[in-house]
Parts: C-alpha cells; structure tokens; sequence
C-alpha cells in the first residue's frame, strides 16, 4: 500500500514538473515545525452528539521537509515529507448515541447517553503534492493532496456518568458512574486504517530571509477508520490545522 | 500579505471548529414507565402498607408492574397512573379507569419521536397470608429467562405461592453476568441448575471469573448466588452492592431455618484488583435475615449487598439465622440454624400485615459483593426449608 502512495507521488510530482526546463535546478528546500490542532470528527455533526464538555490539546507536532520551485509565472510546485502527530481528546455529551462498548472480544451494545470521552493518537508520515501560486513576492498559496501512513493508531475512550440501553432504546439500561470501576470503556484502534488521504490548502509567509511563517487546513478525505468498521454510525475524517515556522534552508 | 494570512487562519478555525455546529436536540427514543401509583378511596382497607399504592421506581428491566392488595379488595375499577419518559405517550390513557379483576392489563407506550414501543403489564393481585408453617424450598421450578432485546439467556428460580401463582421470589446476579460476560453461554453463568441434587434438581452457585469489560472495572470475579428478592441488572455496573435487593414481605414467625449443602472453595483467594492472599481460603455463605420493612416514617426499607455498613438498613433486622461456617465437604451435609431474635419478639401486628421482610442469601463466595473470593469456589443447595411458628391472629 505504503509503495503504491509513493509511486501515485512520484507520478504527480513528474507530471507536475514535466514543463521544467531542467528537473534539478531551482529547487528551494525549507525546513518546518508546526503544531495541528482539531480532530477526527463527523462532517455535519449528528444531533446525537449535543455538546463538547472539553477539548485536551495533544502533542500533535509536525516536523517536516518541503521541497518547491516556481514553474511558470507565479504558479509552482511543492512536495514534502512531514512526521506528524493528528491526535485529540475530547469529552462530549451524547444522546442516544449508538455504540459498542469493547474488550477483549466481548462486546456491549447500545444507544448511550451520557459523557463519552474519546482519545484518539495518529502519529504518521504524510506526503503533501501542493501547487503553489505566488501572490506576493513573500506570500505563497499552495494546494493539493496529501497521503499520510499512519504507524501509530490509538483510538479509545470511555463513557462516564451515564447509561447504555442495550441493543436498542429500549433495551434494559446499564448505568455507568464516574469511576475507573463503573464506567465502560472502548478501544477502536485496531480498526483504524493505515493510508489516509486528503486535501491540503494553506499559505506560506516568509517574513524575513530565512524565517517564515505557515498555515494549512488537511481535510482528509477517507475516515480514520476502515470502512468495515461500522460500530460508529459516522465515518470520522481528520480535519486538522496546522501552524507553525518553516526556515528555508536553501 | 498579512491580511492574506489571517484570512487562512480565519478559514482553517472555522473549519476546525465544525464540532461547534450541533443540531437540535433529538425527540426521545425512549419510553419506560418510570413510575407508577394506584388511588384507592380507603387505602387502609386495600392494602397491607400504604406503601403498597405507589411503586416509587419501576426498572428498566421490567415490563410487569404488580400493586398487591388485601384479599377481597375491589380489583374491577382502579386508574392506576404513571410517570413516563419525556414525551412519551400511554395507551389506554393514563389515569383511565381500568378493570384488574380478570387479569393483568396491557399498556403500551410510545417514544416521543413515534420510533419505539414497550407493552407493560400491570396487574393488581391479592396478597394472601400465608398458610403453611413450614416453607420449602426445593428448587424444581426453575426457568430459562431469555432477554427480548440482547437474546442472551440465564436461568431464574420462581416457586409458586400456597395459591398456585408465580412467587417470583428468587434472584440472582446472572442478569449482572450478562454485562460482564457478554459471550457467556447458559451453562457458564455463575448460578445454574443440577439435575442431580439431594432431591430432585438443585441449584449450584459457582464463583466464575468475569470477562475483559468488567475486569477494567476491578471486578475480577462473579460470586454465584440466589436470594429472595430481586437483582437490579442496571445497577450492577455502577453500584454492585446496591443493585441485590435482599428479601420479600413475609408474614410468619421464622424459627430455623435449614437445607442441604456442599461446598468446595476455590484454589486462590483474590481480591478486587487481583492481588492474592495466600493465607485465605474462600468461604460460602448460607443465612437468612428477618427485617422490618418500613422505617419509622413509613419509608420502604431494603436491604442491599452492603447491608452490614448501613446503619439505617442493619437497624431494621430482627432476626439473623446464619450458618457460621460452610465447611468444604463433598457429600451433601445438612444445616440447621435457628433464628435469633436477640432476646426480643417480633411486632404481631406488624407481622400479620407483611411489616417484615424475610431474606434467604446463598453465595459460592462469602464477599463476593466485594468482589473478594476464590474463582471456582463451587456451593450446592437443595431442600431448603424455613419453619416458622403457627401464625397467632
């Protein structure tokens, strides 16, 4: 799968830069440190989830590489190679929300209502294939898609001051306290995908002559999950925005 | 150019802030009778206790509501009315004029979002007293009761009364085993039947190891047990001590109390969070508690797994008949305890109109509430009888 991305990659980027008088000259390299901050969460929030209690930033880094060179008038190309972290913790109130609690094969299935915490750690390595249009002689647009390998999944959590009705809203409820031996808890990792692709638009801002500044949205388009996997009723897509310090190194 | 860059900041935040976009609320899928009460012109006359009139909290696991009454009480026209769940409708109508005499009464009632249904039946029977000076328990009724929703299928115990009609009298945590043991098959549940007992069917009550879900939640084990009086399945996650609720009215005088038994403790004693104590050997345990069952005030008193550390439940016993030690034996052994009244003598008139609530408690693990015992501690029960003194008017 991993070989197929990169070969998909590599394709784009020779098509892209087939127009290039010479394939090796004028290459700019910068170098990034970001932050990503949002979550993996459903595209039209469904009226089961009611409201967010809290939301715990994640160690969500990215360190990157990105290498760009201007093709033809303003517009240009950017390729890149980001170590990054897309993880999130979130404490929300739900009602009547369908779900499976899970452990060691056994299985406890419901509509929920209550606090349901979810954690969720995707530590990847993500290949973005922008183009680039400059704006400003400091300012540069870039879009384009993006394919990530995900090497660490987590996606777990647990419920909390609530109940489950068990297989269906009027199934016999199960209470659930507040405490490690009273609520249920869930893990959903091994059901993550490992390829995750998306769109990336964003702005590069180089402010002086080595520093610059970045934004980018990456809305992926594929959910975390592998369409298999059908306990949660929502595909969940990571929609992450990244901030951060690029320095260009050449 | 700066503006440029703020105007992307100002997109990635809005479309990052998605999860601020919720929905309005959904209608209720639910629809449960959570409460339930009966008018009766002179509830003295109708009823045992007054208390009898209103059921306080009807379970989610239930779908029968039961009000007792005083033999010959007028069964032919009561309203009973009922607390549903927000928005949900009842039919026939809450608070219309119904006739019990002939048998239990369907409602029906209906999700506020008009998507689920749940049909309840509600019954007024006559609470006679009791006949008989000598209750037996043989354990030869016992059911396969079968969830309507999740399917998964233990057994429940359920004598007949001196008029032939369901005690419904003996519980278990089996409904509790259905949680933490999802996949569990009928005859891996911690309290089933044996075929062959001292007489006829007995039951065995076997501490099992419970699985993944409810070891997350320090509950390494699952005590067998059976008592009179009912398992509160929502409970048991949260409040497993709470969710045993001992004993059911009793309206005679309690002497001894005896049976037959054998018991084989489990190799490793544990506790809760899975340490071992080397030097404790499992114990079972076989004891029955008379206990008055309203408070001063009138209030229904129950007693719960963690009776012993309740000063406001512990207050309201009055007898205790309790084997002080099951001995591991392998052949089946008789026991004979007498009820100890602490040298006082039970209230007649309180007796006679069902103030007092006897409970009978077997356990294949002595703390099993707790969640301290030996996985394979194994106890058999069978012939089980508590006599009582003739009843005096």
């Amino acid at each position: 799968m991993i070989r197929k991305a990169i070969t998909v990659l590599m394709m784009a980027a020779a098509t892209a830069t087939a127009h290039a008088e010479n394939l090796l000259t004028g290459w700019d390299y910068y170098a990034r440190l970001g932050y990503n901050i949002g979550g993996t969460a459903p595209v039209g929030i469904p009226a089961t989830i009611r409201s967010m209690n809290s939301y715990k930033l994640q160690p969500n880094f990215t360190l990157g590489l990105d290498v760009s060179k201007p093709l033809k008038g303003n517009w240009g190309v950017m390729i890149g190679l980001h170590s990054e972290n897309k993880g999130m913790k979130v404490d929300a109130t739900v009602k009547n929300y369908h779900m499976v609690m899970t452990k060691g094969g056994d299985e406890i299935e419901g509509y929920y209502t209550g606090n349901l915490v979810t954690e969720c750690e995707e530590w990847m390595l993500t290949l973005p294939v922008l183009a680039t249009y400059r704006v400003h002689k400091n300012v540069m647009l870039k879009a384009g898609p993006y394919v990530s390998y995900v090497s660490t999944r987590v996606f777990k959590g647990y419920v909390y001051d609530g109940y489950l009705r068990r297989m269906v809203p009027v199934g016999e409820k199960i209470e659930m306290g507040n405490t490690e031996e009273s609520r249920g808890t869930y893990d959903f990792s091994e059901h993550m995908r490992r390829i995750q692709v998306g769109i990336d638009v964003g702005a590069d801002w180089q402010f002086s002559r080595r520093w610059g500044a970045y934004a980018d949205l990456q809305w992926g388009l594929n959910g975390i999950h592998k369409s298999s996997f059908k306990t949660i009723e929502q595909t969940l897509y990571p929609i992450f925005g990244t901030f951060g310090v690029m320095y260009k190194l050449k | 150019m700066f503006k440029i860059l703020v105007k992307v900041c100002v997109a990635v935040t809005v479309c990052s802030g998605l999860t601020a976009c919720f929905k309005d609320e959904p209608l209720n899928s639910e629809c449960d009778i959570e409460k339930a009460w009966v008018h009766y012109d002179e509830p003295e006359l109708c009823t045992w206790n007054l208390s009898d009139t209103i059921i306080e909290k009807v379970y989610t696991g239930e779908s029968t509501i039961t009000f007792k009454v005083k033999p010959g009480t007028d069964r032919s026209s009561l309203a009973p009315q009922f607390v549903v769940t927000e928005g949900a409708t009842l039919f026939p109508e809450n608070g219309s004029v119904q006739n019990f005499a002939n048998g239990p009464v369907a409602y029906t009632t209906t999700s506020q979002d008009g998507n689920w249904q749940r049909i309840y039946h509600v019954s007024v029977i006559e609470e006679r007293r009791t006949v008989r000076d000598i209750i037996e328990f043989d354990f030869e009724r016992v059911e396969v009761f079968t969830d309507e929703f999740t399917k998964k299928q233990y057994y429940k115990w359920n004598d007949l009364k001196e008029d032939g009609t369901d005690a419904n009298n003996w519980a278990s945590a089996n409904g509790g085993f259905s949680i933490s043991n999802p996949s569990a098959k009928l005859d891996e549940y911690p309290t089933v039947p044996v075929e062959d007992g001292f007489d006829g069917k007995a039951v065995k009550l076997e501490t099992k190891a419970t699985g993944a879900i409810a070891q997350a939640m320090k509950k390494l084990m699952a005590a067998g047990n059976l008592f009179l009086g009912k398992f509160i399945t929502e409970n048991a996650l949260k409040d497993a001590l709470g969710s045993t609720h001992f004993g059911l009215p009793f309206d005679k005088k309690p002497l001894k109390f005896t049976g037959y038994y054998k018991y084989k403790p489990g190799p490793t004693f544990m506790y809760e969070d899975g340490r071992v104590d080397e030097g404790r050997k499992d114990e079972g345990a076989i004891y029955a508690i008379l206990y008055k069952n309203h408070d001063k005030d009138g209030n229904p008193v129950m007693l719960h797994g963690d009776y012993a550390q309740k000063k406001e439940e512990s207050e309201n016993i009055v007898a205790k008949a309790i084997l002080p030690e099951v001995r591991p034996v392998e052949e089946w052994t008789r026991f004979e305890v007498d009820f100890d009244y602490y040298g006082a003598d039970v209230d007649y008139d309180l007796l006679n109109s069902f103030g007092y609530n006897l409970a009978v408690v077997f356990s294949s693990s002595k703390d099993g509430a707790y969640f301290h015992g030996a996985i394979g501690s194994t106890l058999y029960i069978d012939k089980v009888s508590v006599i009582c003194e003739t009843s005096k008017q």
